[in-house]
């Protein structure tokens, strides 16, 4: 983010100032959910003890507070429940269409529905009952100061797109 | 600890749209005309304050901003002096906590202020600073920091489930418009037809531009105190806060506790505590300020209030119950929608609104109302807080 006449930030990226999560190891103890992303897998978190699964993934069992966690799979396809779509005046750092959706991920899901953007979409396109998959893709990386060096963090994020027919 | 009665005694704001001014301009003259409204009080009399505002710490860079307001506004706080955030119930909030400490005894005399400023410097900034308005990590990403899209999602859902008609939501704005028409403070003073409404800029299908409040800077406050100390302030009738619930059963859209978009228990259950404490039931409300933030989320609201049946909301809008005259004459003041969504101040307008009411001194006058509620939800829907207002005690 390039801030003109402001010269202490110029050329400097605030990443507590954008929208997506920081996910570095060094700042979030569920980074292995964006390791996973990278890897095509949509996971969350369920509990040793009680057998509880909670997503979003966390550090502790939202049932039992054990902090015995494991990761696990999430569907990776769904079913369109209801969709809007946003052709014009979309919020900055988004291009239109800017399409979501309520996505049912099926019985037994550990989460029913998930919301979604879902891109590599067509306008006007999507209706209720079409199959929808998970897209990953990457996402601003940001610097990391520790100690003496700067690192970048890299960063990934999902949405989801037409199925593959 | 005997419980003592809370009371709403007076209320004020200062002009809502956006505003030449800093949210501590406005705190300063909605307090203004907040004391001007109890002549008897002054500001060293006030031993407790609390400011309800989600957005000061982001665009007006803010921190600790309780004793800021306290020191502008002249207050010597010796019981409270604290901050609120629950984004656009920060305002109902402050009053549900101030009523808990004066009850208690712990403070007599609370003044609760809310203020925004929203619209920041570049008008970019004011949308895309929604993405701190809900839960950041997991839902901003997917584009539902400006909530349109999610509610554009639960109007089609509620159209699929029950029947909801376009012109059916498209009423609430034209009655809120209507009641907002004559309030110089609000946002907006205008009128509007079915064919504004419907032919208005799409804002997300089914959801125009008349269907959505604006955001708006501004500031509203009110003063709540012990029984005996609004008696000795005020020379109206007394207006008592019967009580009110707060609920919150998720956050992440994915754990979206109804079994469509259309159905909202965590409502429900806010309600039925709400009317447990408050030892009332929904026939008794008089008077309703329910927060529009879209047109389709006050149909909703009057059902889950229990003000009509499930699914019947629609038809219930449409056959001006929500009018002068009609069962529960609903944001009389013109609601978000006509006046705007300053968050941390639109639960004390409501209030003030209320209060004008149960004293017979509303612009749009119920006759005889003695019972009011206000309720507002946060966020993309994911907190619901009502409080209950009566010129009678709690029975
Ligand atoms: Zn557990």
């Amino acid at each position: 983010m390039a801030v003109s006449g402001i010269p202490f930030l110029e050329g400097r990226y605030s990443p507590t100032f954008d929208l997506w999560p920081i996910e570095a190891k060094e700042f979030n103890r569920i980074h292995t959910f964006y390791e996973n992303l990278r890897e095509g897998k949509f996971t969350t978190t369920k509990c040793k003890q009680c057998g509880r699964e909670s997503y979003p993934p966390r550090v502790i069992c939202p049932e039992c507070y054990s902090d015995e966690l494991q990761w696990i799979e999430l569907p990776k396809k769904g079913k369109v429940k209801a969709v809007v779509e946003k052709l014009g005046g979309v919020p900055i750092c988004f291009e239109p269409p800017l399409i979501d959706a309520w996505i049912d991920l099926g019985e037994g899901s550990p989460v029913r529905h998930v919301l979604s953007r879902v891109i590599n979409c067509p306008p006007e396109s999507l209706k209720e009952g079409d199959e929808v998959q998970l897209v990953v893709f990457e996402v601003p990386s940001h610097p990391i100061e520790i100690r003496r060096e700067t690192i970048m963090a890299e960063r990934v994020f999902f949405a989801f797109e037409p199925a593959k027919k | 600890m005997t419980e003592r009665n809370a009371c709403i005694v007076g209320g004020g704001m200062c002009k809502w749209g956006v505003r030449e001014a800093s949210y501590i301009d406005m705190v300063q003259e909605a307090a203004k005309e907040c004391l001007d409204d109890i002549p008897g009080l002054k500001p060293k009399d006030i031993d407790g304050l609390l400011f309800a505002s989600a957005f000061v710490g982001r665009r007006s860079v803010q921190a600790n901003t309780a004793p800021v307001v306290a020191e502008r506004l002249g207050l010597k706080p010796t019981s409270i002096c604290a901050r609120v955030d629950v984004l656009c119930a920060s305002g109902s909030t402050g009053i549900l906590l101030a009523t808990g400490l004066v009850e208690s005894g712990m403070s007599d005399i609370v003044m609760v202020v809310g203020g925004e400023k929203l619209y920041t410097p570049e008008r970019w900034q004011v949308q895309y600073d929604e993405i701190a308005a809900i839960d950041h990590d997991w839902d901003s990403p997917q584009g539902i920091g400006p909530p349109p899209i999610w509610f554009a999602l639960t109007a089609k859902e509620h159209m699929k489930y029950y029947g909801t008609r376009r012109e059916q939501f498209g009423t609430v704005s034209i009655i809120n418009y209507d009641y907002g028409f004559s309030n110089l403070k609000g946002h907006f003073q205008r009128q509007l037809t079915m064919d504004d409404v419907l032919n208005a800029a799409e804002i997300a299908a089914p959801l125009n531009l008349y269907d959505c409040c604006p955001l708006s800077d501004g500031s509203a406050t009110v003063i709540i105190a012990s029984e005996e100390k609004a008696k000795e302030l005020s020379d109206r009738p007394p207006v008592y806060i019967l009580g009110g619930a707060q609920t919150s059963l998720h956050s992440v859209t994915a754990n979206w506790p109804g079994d469509h978009l259309g159905d909202w228990p965590h409502l429900r259950l806010a309600a039925e505590k709400a009317y447990e404490r408050a030892k009332i039931d929904s026939k008794e409300v008089d008077v309703a300020q329910v927060h529009d933030c879209f047109s389709i989320s006050e149909i909703i609201e009057l059902e889950e209030l229990g003000f009509c049946p499930k699914g019947e909301g629609g038809p219930f809008v449409e056959s001006g119950q929500t009018k002068i005259g009609g069962s529960i004459p609903a944001n009389t003041d013109g609601g978000l929608i006509s006046c705007g969504h300053p968050f941390g101040a639109t639960g004390i307008r409501q209030a003030m609104e209320i209060l004008k009411q149960l004293q017979g001194r509303a612009t749009n006058q119920i006759e005889d109302a003695a019972v009011g509620l206000t309720h507002n939800l946060s966020g993309v829907n994911v907190e619901h807080t009502i409080v209950i207002y009566s010129r009678e005690p709690r029975k």
